[in-house]
Order: C-alpha cells, then structure tokens, then sequence
C-alpha cells in the first residue's frame, strides 16, 4: 500500500525532528526588582522574559521579581496585559527596577480565528477567549467540561459520570439535531474533543458569530472552537503538574425515602383509602391494626450500597524546548479517576508530540502535532430506568437487602437464600420488579470499554514573499475500540434472566483533511490589509464497526466468557459508515484603516456528497466592521475611558450535520429483529426478509443559519473594567428535518428536507476587573449568556413534534412559536378536596376527591365541559433565561485563592422521579415520605401531593402534568483553589524555577430549591432537562501541585 | 526561481483537489439494497418474507402495543380479561379497558402504525414485482402468486385497520400519500384484495404462507364483519373446510382441546394458519412473540416466563365455563349468580379448595387457577403467581405458556425474560371455521347445520382424555356435553345465536376475537355493561374498573390524534 509507505517515512521524520532539536546554554547572573507603575504602584503578574529565550519569571504580589539571565548581553523584556512593554539591556546591573505606563491601545493581545492569528484589536466578529490558565482550575479532565461558565456564549451541561461529555452548545440550538460545535485542533476539524488532554492546550478561542465562523462555512453554524496545542520555545523546561483527590458521595435521597417499616404503613394507608382487604403476603391481615415485617425484612440504604468516596488522580508531564531552527513539546499525561457509583472508572493515558522545523532561511517552516489517548471506562446508563441511581434509591424498597447476611432469618421466602448471595425482587411477592442495583455493580464489575483516539497533522508554511505565506495542511483523526459485556444469570429477582448472555463489540475509523491556504498581509501608510484564501478537502464519517451477542454459557467463570462460548446466537451485526466529503473554498479581506476603522468580508463555498446532485454547493458569506471609537479626538477628554470599540456583523453559516449520509437515497434492507419471517414453521430460525427502509430526498440542501451580531468593547478606569457586551440574533432557515411521515407512508427512515426554521436571540457579556489594593492583587471575572430560543417552523401541515418517551408517553413537544424541548402535559390546579367539587367540576376521568384536579383550558366543542387531551398546555421550558460564571482570583504574598462559580437560571426540570416514589401504583418500587405523610387523606384536605392510592389513571399518574414541573435553577460554587507558592530562593537550591502547592474543594456548595438530587441535567436538544436518575456531580476534595525546571 | 516553485507547487495542489472533486463528493451508500436489485424472482420474495413478518405486528419498531394476538384490543376490550399485573404497569391499557381512551392513546398510534408499514411492505413487493416483470426478470404465472399473496396480505392488513377504527385510508401502490383520506368506503378495496388471495393454490409449500385456504376464510372473516354478508362468507367457508393448510397437510379438529396450546401442536392439524414465532434465531427475540411477552405468570424464581403477570381473566368470563346439570352453558347468564370459586385475599399458606361446581373443562385450559395443575409447571399456587391480586384478581393466562420441559428449546435463552417462546399466534384455527360456519348457517337458517358443527366442538371439548388431570383425577368437576338435537337453542334463530356466541366466547376465549366478535353481532354496549356490572362487584372491580362505562362510541378506537395531525387535516376522527 502506499498510502502505509507514506505513513512510514512521515513517521520516520517526526522521529528524527524531536530527536534533532537542540539547545543552548550559556553563563549566568541574576537580575532582581520591583516593577510598579505610576498610577498604582507595584503590579504583580508582570512577565519578564529574556529577550529571544523562553526564560522568564513574573512578579509577585509585591511587584518583585528574580530572573537568571546568560549574560550582560541580556536584554529583559516587561509585559503585562494593558501597559506598555518595556525592554532593558541588563548590562552590569544586578537590580533594575522598572515603572511601566498604562497601554492606551491595549487589546494588543494575539488571538487564534479560523486560519489565521489576528490582534485583539482587529477582530470584528464575536470571539470569545477562554484562559487555559482558568480551565484546568476543574479537575474532570475534558476540555468541555471545562469550559463551563468561563466565556459567554456558551452552554455547558453536564454529570458526575466519569468521563461523561458534557453537552456543549454555542448561542443555543439552531437545529433539531447535532448542535455540538465545529472544534479545530490544529486546524483539523473534528466533533471530539474529549480525548485531548487539557494540559497540551495552548489557547482556545470560541467562534460564535458568523463573522468569525462563516470562514468555516458549512460546519460553522453551531459554532467554531478552535484550539492550539502547545508548542516548545528557546531553552529546555520540565513542568510537573499533579493532583490527587475524591469524590464524596453525601447521603443521596434517602432522607426523603421510606423505610422498611414506613413503606409497610403506606401500604395501610393505601388499603385505608381505597377500602380494600387483602392478607398482605408480607404484613399480614389488612385488617390487622399494623402491619408486621417478616424476620427477612432489611432496612437497605440504597444509595449508600451502590456508591463510595471515589479517588481520582492526574500527572502531567511536560518536557520542551528549542533553539533557533527547532522547537518541540512533549507532554505525557495519566489520568485515573473513579465514578462515586462501585465500580466505575475512566482512566485515560495521553502523549503529545509536537514539533516544528525552520529551513530555507527560516523561510519554510515544516511541522507535525499529533496527540493519542488509551483509555478504559466502566460505566453506567445515566438518565435512564436502568441507571442505578433510579434502579437503587428511587426503585427499590428499603426491606429489599442487597446482600444476604443471616439466612436464619430466611423464613418465608421464594427459595431458601443463603449468607453472601444477593437479595432482591424475587425474594417474595409484591416486592417491586426492579434489578438489586448493588448486585448489578458487582456482577458487571469485570466488564469494560477500550478505546484509542490519535488527532494529528503536518504542515508546511512556507513565506513565499515578505507578507505572503502558504500554508498546506495535512492530518486527521482515528479512533478504534472494544467493549465486552457479560451479562449474569440471576436468581434474586422477581423477572428473573434464566440464562447468561454476553454481547461484544469493537469499531475503528476516522477522518482526514488536506487544507492548502494562503494568507497575505501588508500595511501601505494608513491601510493595513490582511487577507487569506484557501482550499480545503474532508472526508469523516469512514468506519465499521461489529457487534456480537450471544447466550447460554455453561459456567459464568470470568476466565471462560468470550463469544465462541455461548450456546445460541442472539444478535451478529456488523456496520459500514457511508462517509461524508465535503470540498471547500474560503476566502477573506480584513481591512484596516488608520487602525480605527476595520472592514471584513467573507465567502466560503463548500460542496458535499450528503446532497443530491443539484444542491451540492452552498455560499456563506459573511460582512464584519469595527470601529474604535476611543481613539476618536472628541472622546479623548473622556478621562475613565481607555478603549473602546463598537463592531458589527452579519453573515450565513452552513450546517448538513443532521442529514444522513445515505438521504439521497430510496433503499430497502432487512435485519431479523424487523424483517425476517419463520415461513417454513421450524420455530428456532427465521428467513431473510427485506422492507424499505429509507425514502430517499434527492432535493434536500444546505440548511442556513443568519446571525447577526451587534458589540462593544471597552477598557475603564485605567483598563481596571472591561467589558465586552454582544446582542445577537441567528436565524436558522431551510433547517433540515426529517418531519414524521403519517404511519399510511410506513416506518422507513423519512428523509430530511429543508422545511424547519428557528431563531436564536440574546445578550453576552463579560466583565472583568483586576485591580492591587495594597500587597493584594484582585482578579475577578464574570460572564452572562442570555439564550431566547423559539421554534419559529416545523413543517408544511403541522406544527410539532414529541420527542422522547416515558413509561406514560412523552413530555416534551417541539412547536412552533416555543423553545425546543418544552414541557407539555395537563396543568394541576390542585387536588379534588371533597366529591361534591368532583361533582361540580368539569367531567375528568378518574376523579375522586384526592386525585389531580386538572385545568380546564380548552371549553370549546367537544372538550366543552371535559377535560381532554384539547386541555394539555404547556407546563414548562428546561432551557435557562440565562447561565452565568463569576471568577474571583486573589493573592497576598505567595498565597493565591480561586474561586469559581456558576450559575443556570429560569430553566424548568421534570423530576420524572416523583412518577415512582410519589404514587404508590407506579410499581411496588421505593415511595416517598411525603405520600405518606404529606398526602391527601379525609382529615388534610389541603394537601399538595396526591392520596396514597392503588388506582392509576387520567387523575393520577398516567399522563404528563404539571406536578412533576420544578424550578431546576441553581447556582453552584464549581470550585475553591488556595495555592500557595514557595519562596524562589529557597527553590533555587534545588534548581526549581516554580513550585506551588494547593488545595481544592470542587462543588462544595449548590443553592437550589430543586428537590432532587442534582439539578444540573443534561439531554437530547428535543427532550432535555428530566430527572430520571441523575448521575449527581457531587464534592471532591483535592490536593495538587505544579512544578517547573 | 524558487518562488515559481513554489507556486507551481501552490498550482498543483489546488489543480488536484479540484479536478477530483467532482468524483470526490459522490458517495454510494454502504450496506442497503436498491430497488434494482430486488428485481428478481429472489428478491420479491424476500420482500414478501418482510411483508409476512408483520403478521405478529410486531418488530424492533413496534412492540406489544401492535400484537396481532390482540390480547388488549380483542380480549381486554371486549372483557374476557383485563390488563392484569399492578395498576402503574403499562398504564396507556388503563383507559382501553374503563373505555375512556382518548385518540392521544400511544398503544392506538403504536397498532396504525404497525398495520400500515405492513401494508407498504405488500405495496413494495406488488411495485418490485411489476419492475421485475417489465424488465422480464421473472415469468406472469411467478407474478402473478407474488401479487396474489400480497395482495392477500394487503387486504388483511387493512381488514385489522377496519376492525379496529372502520373510518380507514386504503394504502395501495399507486397511492399518493399526499392525496390519501378515510372518507371513502374501503371494504369493497379489502374483499377484492382478500379476493385475490383464493386464487392462490392451497398447497404453497411452506406452512407460513397464505394459501387458497387461508385466504377464504380471511375472506369470509371480512365479509361477516364488513358487510354481514353470510351467504357469501358461508361459500368460502365451505370452500374452506375442505382445503389444506399453506403446507398442504390437512386441518381438522384436533382430538383433545388442550393440545391445541402446546408449542409442539402449533402448526397441527386444527391450525389453518398460525403466524410463526422463531426464537433463538439471532433476532434479539422479536420473533419470539414479543406481542405477548408480558402476559405470564408472575413469580419470583418458578412460575414460567418470569414476566409480567398481564392478561389475567376476569370473574366474568371464569363464570361463563359453569355448566348445568346437563352439561351446557348457562346462556341465560345466571351462571353469575353462582360464581366460580377462587383464592382472592389469601396467601399460599392459607387452605383452600377449588370451586366444587360442574365446569367447562376448556376453563382449565384457558385460565389459571389456584389448585389446578398448570401444564407441567405443577399446581397453581395462587397469589404468589400473581401480582397484585388486590388490581387484577387471581387468575393466570395459559393459553400461550410453555410447558417447562419446553423451556430453552421452545423459548428464547439469555433475554430479560423467558418468555419469548415460539408458540405462534393461532390466527386461523379449525373450531374458529366450523364456529363462524355454524354462524353463517344461523344467520341464513339453517339451524341443523349450525348446532352439528357446534356440536363437533364440545365433542371434541368433552373428550376426557382432554381434561386437565390432577394425578388420574379430572383437576375439577368436568361436565359438558352436546347441545340436544331437539328443542332449544336450536328451536330458534334467536336461540341459536345466543348459543353461538357463548360458544365462542368459551372456545376461542383469551385468543383475541371477543371485542370484534361483539361487534359484528352489534351487542356491545349492551353485553359489555352488563359484564362491567358484574365485573364492578368483584373485590378488585373498583381499583379495575373505577367509574367505567361503556357508551355507543365504544365499538371503534379513535383514530390516533397524531396520525390526523400528521394528514395535515385529510383524515378526519371517527367519532
């Protein structure tokens, strides 16, 4: 193959350019300081570099500073965001203080966008900028995560699953499905980013309008990340970075849970208030004044067995370096870290090696990054029935004991159980029909997952005239895998498995990306011209994967459990991705006139194969201006103001993520579980049997998201304030759905046609002050992202979708003129409190005094005087007003102390949780303390939860209301960092540039009127925001250190 | 120079993406067929394999809500049985049963869903077919058995949609779907379809085909619910009677009731037609009778199927097995006033002896009870088989249970439940012929014919080696015999129908016909109220049955809300 041959001599290269590069040394003296300025005396945090060396330091909170420079030939150079930088030959000097002015035209800073670097102050389109410094402050080890509340713009939900990807989400969903943004990592595209370790990142820049992303054209549209990795600079440095800790689980809900005796009494409430007799199979005679326990009753702590204080554990390490031709960064990281549920884990190991030549007078530069990541996880179903924490606390009833542990008491039950087997449903009648979570932990103890991910590339940049650069860009992505998952026969339970079952799997595949581009830049007088166009080629979506099942092992042992092993084959599957090529074209003009007034115009043109021939091109051009109305003379006697910039935009971006590769296409197959027939009657094999299953839609295009984005950027006071505010509005239009086809059409995959549409409006602001007072030096950030979002189309004919289901149908409903995902469902008024109101009210089925007394909102036509489906409304909106994260950084002398909070507000929860635990015929799983002590009975008429009763119906717990509607805002103090940084002169003796050492308190605290456990619950975009069994985030307590050499 | 070559490199670059381009964004789809490839006598038929599937209603996209057994919508609808289990377990059937549904009801939208992807899959193998012909890739006459038995299943798919909703859409390959309402009268459009099917021959080789047989009494099922039109069901029935099965083996009754149910009779001679189930056969056990699944005993550790306690009988129906001294059903309905005897409210320790009163022996067949050895699983114990005796009552479904001895072999192993069995659902049985002739002889007075062919069924029924045996005691007191073949029922037309309705509510009990059954002889408000009287006394009525009434609406489902939202208004609601 030569495509191997390729590969083989590129890697032969990377060898030889990380091995090659080296340094230099020279002699030394040390040059120490004060740095102040005139306003405010001494400035901590200034950086003092070596000029033309990576050797730097920077001042302490007292302004101090202590450098080894190589020579008297040293050249010191002072910076420090908003003043100006200041360089001093050292000379013979051995102290030199140094007063640095104030920066006027500050936002001198150099930010990545897409294909380019460009100052700060040039920028036109919405770009935030997220610190790396800041993120790594969260210990959870993926970047998205990490990005919670740390610019605005951005929504992050998560969980406290190990190695959970948090759903991240730039100005809102603009489509009904895959908003996740467009991350390039050194300039490779790619929808993952979980595998890369946060500590190679060198900066992240977020992409949020169309000013900034449209370059990115038809991948652009929910939103562009950009990364870069880290690179080496002059000289060799080490760095350490490490820190260790765990998780607590806290006590979880039991305190609002029955327990065994409590739930035997519910139960005489309920015979109560039904006036219903039976001889109870565990208490005994309903007529009895109590009911009694068997001898075999435990009082189980669900939570309690199936979680435990969880360790977690990450090293960094770090090696770079270079010299004039040369520079390369290595960095190895190890990152172990176990869920709070027993038995689960992520553990992953990464390794990064960057590298990058000058040859031909430095002319051309040739470089490569490429980073890969082992990891293993076991995890659990999150969200879900068989999520432990549903399947534990809100599942299983408190006499249920998860582990035998005195068979003498074992009277009465189903099978003679012995000490050390688990118990469970099956143990005896009306126990519930739930698995023992705890034995499910267990039993799956020695499953796992297995995965590898690589991201890479090499370029060439090669400056073919002074200004005019090309760039040519090759790399990609590939990930591979294995799962196993052996599933135990069980004897405890109620639905018992009669017989082991084992499924596995594994899947490869990848992406790749040639980029070819040119940029060019040149000032004439007052005209600064800066402009890059470019080429571009992508395919993703390559892959297969294979997947086996079977059943029926002789024996369970873990040595034994392979495929081959099993009796009868369930399921064989294998998969092929039909992959996705996209070529582009890209091109963009920024033009600057006396540094004050700046133009941007873009036009990106891509092409892709999920279209039909006709519609395979899309054009997403994009306009951006800025002015910097602070540099303007009349606003010159506006002393408190230091900049200010007003910038525009407007432009289109591109998304086809939802359509399917194969959407062109009409196309017929089969499988067994769908299609296959026993026509011969043999009773044990089935025939192949082929249906349609896709409509095919030759006609779909590119679905268009306009945004528009209205901004201001502003120093104050000194650049001690800034702000940065942006309004925007994005218009989502020809959104690509696939519209529910009536059943008369049948269940083939309907296709998706440009036929939605859906805006997105807010407000993002940041602000950020910094300020001494004294030895103390204040930092303290904020950001606000406000997300108006409004389903403005579905489709031709109707006006919305449910989407996601329950036990009693869904509850949320995708309409036109709402935001995506609201809850619907009947609204309670309150409870029926005498017949004679359910005599009055309007006719409901199921009503009796006790029961929900549901709105009558519709009283026209048929629904006149009834309450009927006409009735429903909506009952709730999951997606916040706003979120919001407050920074605040301090330190006094060689302590520093972070803390990071962040906030959700005005977003609603269905606490799905409340259907089990609040009415008893939701399952003989565990009830609440409120349904029997807070229910409805003849003398508490006034009560808010319903009466303890065996009927379900309309009136009950069979359709979606507003009861189970709460308030899911929250505001959670993320974390809590005291470091404290040793002396340097103690260090030096040990030839440590930096040592600092620190503790670290993660989630201590969440303000929340939510009732259950964890408000922050992530989702489907279509149905989002419903606790069923919430992976909870939870405290961790942390001790860390950071080291350099 | 050096900068020329770089641009040329530059050139270069550009030039090949671009030229490949073209070629480069044309991606086939990996993994599926197109139509010209199915185009051949091959291919049709496994399209028509794909359309025969739906047959059980369900797959991996349509669960129990869709099972043709029609357990919910023929049985706990027309009151042989109710939902069963506790009262939160699948609480969309609730309604279904207190006939309060709405049209938002997700088990209805499930049912027309499931119907009409069946019917697409008959219209794709009509369309391949007509291409294969056209490209003649296949002869007329192979057409032509394609077409008839799709069409045949065509019919039969929308004959399930009528039965259940009448104010239908008819779905065929020529449809716009654009178009497409249920205003019009569709049942001449599903008698031809069925029409077409008894042309088929009778012996098609393999028993899960339709065959000439199959399709005529399809056909007369259709035209006695459809149109009341007897005499004409009455010539397919006879035309019937004397075919085979699909495979071209030989129907008939079988000597002894009980074995009807075994698995291993499930293509016997008293099957015209059982929809197949396959377990262990690599589907994940969507063959296995996913429809029913739920609908076993409920026993921690013992009982068979493990799940889910659903199905469970009601009193009433029990009731109906009482027989008079002579032997017959009380079809004056006092039967209720001596009701058959059970366990509710007491734990398995407690004593008890089953009911001492003269009974239909199919009772033990078709229901379990406490004291009555159930297949080889030993005797019902009682409450702990149940789940909630205080929701549902105490009785078991049986008809559909494996024998333990059957278990791994018959059922599906390493799934969440045993219960996934291959004891296909028997849509088309030899006593459902002889009842729905026996019914077509009383509606064109023939009365004699009638009460001969009811009697083959409770001679058959009274053979004792078909009892249900406690050790070599009959379990109860089995007494039945023949109707007479003087004085009444069969003095009357009106007689006679009573006695023909209680037969077949006795035989074909729990087998998914009662609702239907009670519509076409258009008594079932009437007959459903007076069961849900009764039915409201029993200790579990209230918690059961609440507030329920039946009213004149009730004879259809309504038409699922979201399939009128999603006609954009071109189907209307049917009530």
């Amino acid at each position: 193959m030569r495509i191997t041959k390729v590969f083989q001599r590129i890697t032969l290269l990377l060898f030889v350019m990380v091995l090659s590069a080296g340094f230099v040394w020279a002699q030394e003296k040390t040059v120490t300081g004060v740095v102040s300025t005139p306003a405010e005396g001494p400035l901590p945090g200034v950086s003092i570099v070596v000029q033309g060396t990576t050797v730097g330091t920077i001042t302490d909170v007292s302004g101090k500073y202590s450098i080894r420079v190589p020579g008297p030939s040293a050249v010191l150079v002072y910076s420090s965001v908003g003043f100006i930088t200041q360089t001093i030959p050292v000379g013979s000097q051995t102290a030199i203080d140094v007063s640095l002015e104030p920066d006027v035209k500050a936002l001198s800073e150099v930010v990545v966008t897409g294909y380019s670097t460009q100052r700060k102050r040039d920028i036109t389109g919405a770009v935030g900028v997220v610190k790396t410094e800041d993120i790594k402050t969260v210990p959870v080890g993926n970047i998205t995560s990490q990005l919670q509340g740390r610019t605005s713009g951005i929504t992050v939900t998560g969980d406290g699953q190990p190695g959970s990807v948090a759903k991240l989400r730039i100005r809102g969903p603009g489509s009904f499905e895959n908003n996740n943004p467009l991350y390039i990592v050194d300039g490779i595209p790619t929808t993952d980013i979980s595998y890369i370790n946060p500590n190679d990142v060198e900066t992240i820049s977020v992409l949020k309008d169309a000013g900034a992303a449209s370059i990115y054209g038809s991948r652009a549209s929910a939103g562009v990340i950009v990364l870069t990795t880290k690179k080496g600079a002059k000289g060799v440095k080490v760095t350490y970075d490490m820190f260790t800790g765990f998780k607590a689980p806290g006590a979880g809900p039991t305190a609002d849970l029955l327990t065994a005796q409590e739930y035997a009494n519910l139960q005489w409430l309920v015979y109560k208030n039904d006036g219903t007799t039976e001889v109870h199979p565990l208490y005994g005679d309903s007529k009895n004044a109590k009911p009694t326990l068997p001898k075999w009753a435990a009082n189980t702590d669900w939570y309690d067995v199936i979680t435990d204080n969880a360790p977690m554990t990450n090293h960094d390490l770090t090696l770079s370096g270079g010299n004039e031709s040369a520079n390369f960064f290595i960095g190895l990281g190890v990152f172990q870290e176990d869920g709070i549920i027993i038995y689960t884990n992520n553990d992953k190991y990464t390794g990064r090696i960057n590298s990058e030549f000058k040859v031909l007078n430095n002319k051309l530069k040739i470089g490569e990054n490429f980073s890969f990541r082992y990891g293993s996880n076991r995890g659990v179903a999150n969200l879900s029935e068989d999520s432990p924490i549903q399947m534990g606390p809100y599942r299983s009833q408190s006499i249920v004991p998860h582990v035998i542990t005195a068979a003498s008491a074992m009277q009465g039950t189903s099978r003679p159980f012995v000490v050390g087997e688990f118990g469970g449903t099956g143990m005896a009648p009306r126990l519930g029909n739930n698995s023992n979570a705890y034995a499910n932990q267990v039993r799956g103890k020695d499953n796992g997952n297995y995965f590898i991910n690589m991201i890479g590339s090499i370029y060439a940049d090669v400056e073919l005239m002074k200004g005019l650069n090309f760039r040519t860009t090759l790399g990609g992505t590939w990930y591979n895998g294995a799962n196993y998952n052996f599933s135990n026969s069980t004897y405890e339970r109620s639905e018992n498995v009669g017989t082991p079952s084992m499924s596995e799997g594994s899947w490869y595949g990848g992406t790749w990306n040639w980029t070819n581009q040119v940029n060019w830049e040149k000032t004439f007088g007052d005209h600064k011209v800066a402009a890059l166009a470019g080429y571009a080629a992508n395919k993703y979506g390559i892959g297969r994967s294979l997947d086996g099942a079977v059943a029926g092992f002789f024996s369970d042992a873990l040595d034994y459990r392979n495929l081959s092993n099993g009796q009868t084959v369930q399921d064989a599957n294998s998969y092929v991705g039909t992959p996705v090529t996209l070529v582009s074209q890209f091109a963009k003009v920024d033009y600057s006139f006396m540094e004050k007034y700046i133009l941007s115009a873009t036009l990106r043109r891509d092409g892709s194969s999920v279209f039909g021939q006709d519609n395979k091109y899309g054009f997403f051009p994009a306009f951006a201006a800025g002015w910097h109305l602070g540099d303007e003379a009349f606003l010159d006697d506006v002393a408190w103001l230091d900049q200010l910039k007003i910038r525009g935009s407007w432009g289109q971006m591109g998304n086809q993520n939802a359509v399917s590769a194969e959407n062109a296409f009409f196309l017929y197959g089969g499988d067994a579980a769908n299609s296959f027939y026993d026509i011969s009657g043999t009773g044990n094999s089935s025939v192949q049997g082929f249906r349609p299953t896709r409509i095919g839609n030759p006609n779909a295009k590119w679905e268009t998201n306009e945004t528009m984005d209205i901004g201001f950027e502003a120093q104050l006071f000194n650049n001690k304030f800034g702000i940065v505010l942006d309004w925007y509005s994005k218009q989502t239009k020809d959104l690509l759905y696939n519209p529910e086809l009536p059943g008369t059409a049948g269940s083939a995959s309907q296709p998706y046609v440009n036929v939605a549409s859906m805006s997105n409006k807010g407000i993002d602001l940041e602000l950020t002050y910094r300020d001494n007072i004294g030895k103390l030096g204040l930092n303290i950030s904020g950001t606000f992202t406000s997300i108006n979002n409004e389903i403005t189309k579905i489709a031709e004919g109707f006006t919305y979708f449910d989407y996601g289901g329950s036990r009693i149908g869904a509850f949320t409903r995708n309409e036109e003129g709402q935001p995506m995902a609201s809850f619907y469902g009947y609204k309670v008024e309150g409870l029926f409190k005498t017949a004679a109101e359910v005599t009055s009210a309007p006719t409901q089925d199921g009503a009796e005094p006790g029961f929900f007394r549901y709105a009558n909102l519709d009283n026209t036509g048929a629904s006149k005087g009834k309450i009927d489906p006409k009735d429903r409304t909506f009952i709730g909106n999951p997606n916040p007003d706003f979120t919001y994260g407050l920074n605040l950084g301090l330190n006094y002398a060689n302590f520093d102390l972070n803390a990071f909070f962040y906030g959700s507000q005005g977003n609603d929860l269905f606490n799905w949780n409340k259907w089990w635990i609040d009415f008893w015929p939701s399952f003989q799983g565990q009830k609440s303390k409120d349904l029997l002590y807070n229910s409805w009975t003849t003398s508490n008429a006034n009560a808010t939860i319903p009466k303890a009763s065996n009927k379900s119906n309309f009136s009950t717990n069979t359709v979606a209301s507003s009861y189970y509607v709460e308030d899911g805002s929250f505001l959670r103090l993320k974390t809590l960092q005291l470091g404290y940084t040793l002396p340097a002169n103690l260090l030096s003796k040990i030839w440590v540039k930096n040592l600092r050492v620190y503790v670290q308190g993660v989630n201590l605290f969440t303000l929340t009127k939510y009732s259950g456990l964890d408000p922050e619950i992530s989702g489907d975009d279509r149905s989002h925001g419903i606790d069923s069994g919430n992976y909870p985030t939870v405290r961790q307590f942390i001790f860390g250190l950071n080291l350099s050499l | 120079m050096k900068k020329n070559k770089f641009l040329a490199i530059i050139l270069i670059a550009f030039g090949i993406i671009a030229s490949c381009s073209q070629d480069f964004l044309e991606v086939k789809p990996k993994g599926s067929l197109d139509e010209g490839v199915l185009a051949t006598e091959k291919g049709i038929n496994t399209l028509l394999i794909g359309a025969y599937s739906l047959l059980d209603g369900v797959s991996s996209q349509f669960g129990w809500e869709a099972a043709s057994s029609n357990w919910v919508y023929g049985d706990i609808r027309g009151m042989v049985g109710n939902k069963g289990t506790d009262s939160g377990d699948q609480p969309d059937i609730n309604p279904l049963q207190s006939f309060s549904e709405t049209s938002e009801n997700p088990y209805l939208n499930v049912k027309w869903r499931s119907v009409y992807e069946a019917v697409s899959r008959c219209n794709s193998a009509i369309a391949v077919t007509k291409k294969a012909l056209e490209q003649k890739t296949i002869t007329q006459a192979q057409a032509d058995v394609f077409i008839q038995q799709a069409r045949a299943l065509r019919g039969w798919y929308h004959f399930e949609a009528w039965r259940m909703w009448e104010k239908i859409p008819y779905v065929d390959e020529t449809t716009d779907q654009t178009k497409l309402d249920n205003k019009a009268d569709v049942r001449d459009k599903i008698l031809a379809d069925l029409q077409e099917g008894t042309k088929l021959p009778n012996d098609m080789k393999q028993v899960g085909r339709f065959n000439g047989t199959v399709c005529n009494v399809l056909l007369a099922k259709a035209k006695m619910q459809m149109k009341k039109d007897y005499a004409g069901a009455l010539a397919n029935l006879n035309t019937a009677k004397t075919g085979t099965k699909p495979d071209g083996s030989a129907i008939g009754l079988a000597p002894t009731y009980g074995e009807v149910f075994d698995i291993v009779n499930r293509n016997g001679i008293e099957t015209i037609y059982t929809v197949q189930y396959s377990v262990n056969d690599g589907s994940g056990a969507w063959n296995g009778g996913w429809g029913e699944v739920l609908n076993f005993p409920y026993k921690g550790g013992g009982s068979p199927g493990g799940c889910c306690g659903f199905f469970q009988a009601t009193q009433e129906f029990v009731n109906s097995f009482r027989t008079s001294t002579a032997g017959l059903p009380l079809l004056d309905n006092s039967y209720n006033t001596q009701p058959v005897k059970s366990d509710q409210g007491l734990t398995p320790a407690a004593p008890f002896t089953p009911d001492a009163g003269n009974l239909d022996p199919r009772l033990d067949w078709t229901v379990g009870r406490r004291g009555i050895p159930y297949w080889d699983w030993g005797k019902h114990t009682g409450s702990d088989w149940v789940r909630d005796q205080t929701y549902a009552g105490p009785y078991s479904p049986k008809k559909q249970v494996y024998k333990k001895s059957q278990e791994g072999q018959y059922t599906e192993v390493g799934n969440w439940t045993s219960g996934w069995t291959a004891n296909g659902y028997r849509m088309v049985r030899y006593a459902d012929l002889l009842l729905l002739l026996a019914e077509c002889q009383i509606e064109t007075n023939d009365l004699a014919g009638a009460r001969t062919n009811i009697n083959l069924i409770r001679k058959r029924a009274a053979n004792p080696a078909g009892f249900v045996m406690d050790g070599t005691a009959p379990a109860a007191k089995y007494v039945i015999s023949e109707y007479p073949t003087t004085g009444a029922p069969f003095d009357s037309q009106a007689n006679a129908r009573v006695a023909l309705r209680m037969e077949r509510k006795l035989e074909l009990g729990m087998e998914g016909h009662r609702w239907f059954d009670l519509n076409r002889w258009g008594i079932t408000q009437t007959e459903l109220t007076r069961v849900l009287t009764y039915e409201k006394t029993v200790p579990w009525g209230t918690n059961m049955y609440g507030t329920a009434s039946v009213g004149p609406e009730d004879i259809t489902f309504p038409i699922p809300q979201r399939q009128i939202d999603l006609s954009n208004g071109r189907l209307v609601q049917n009530r």
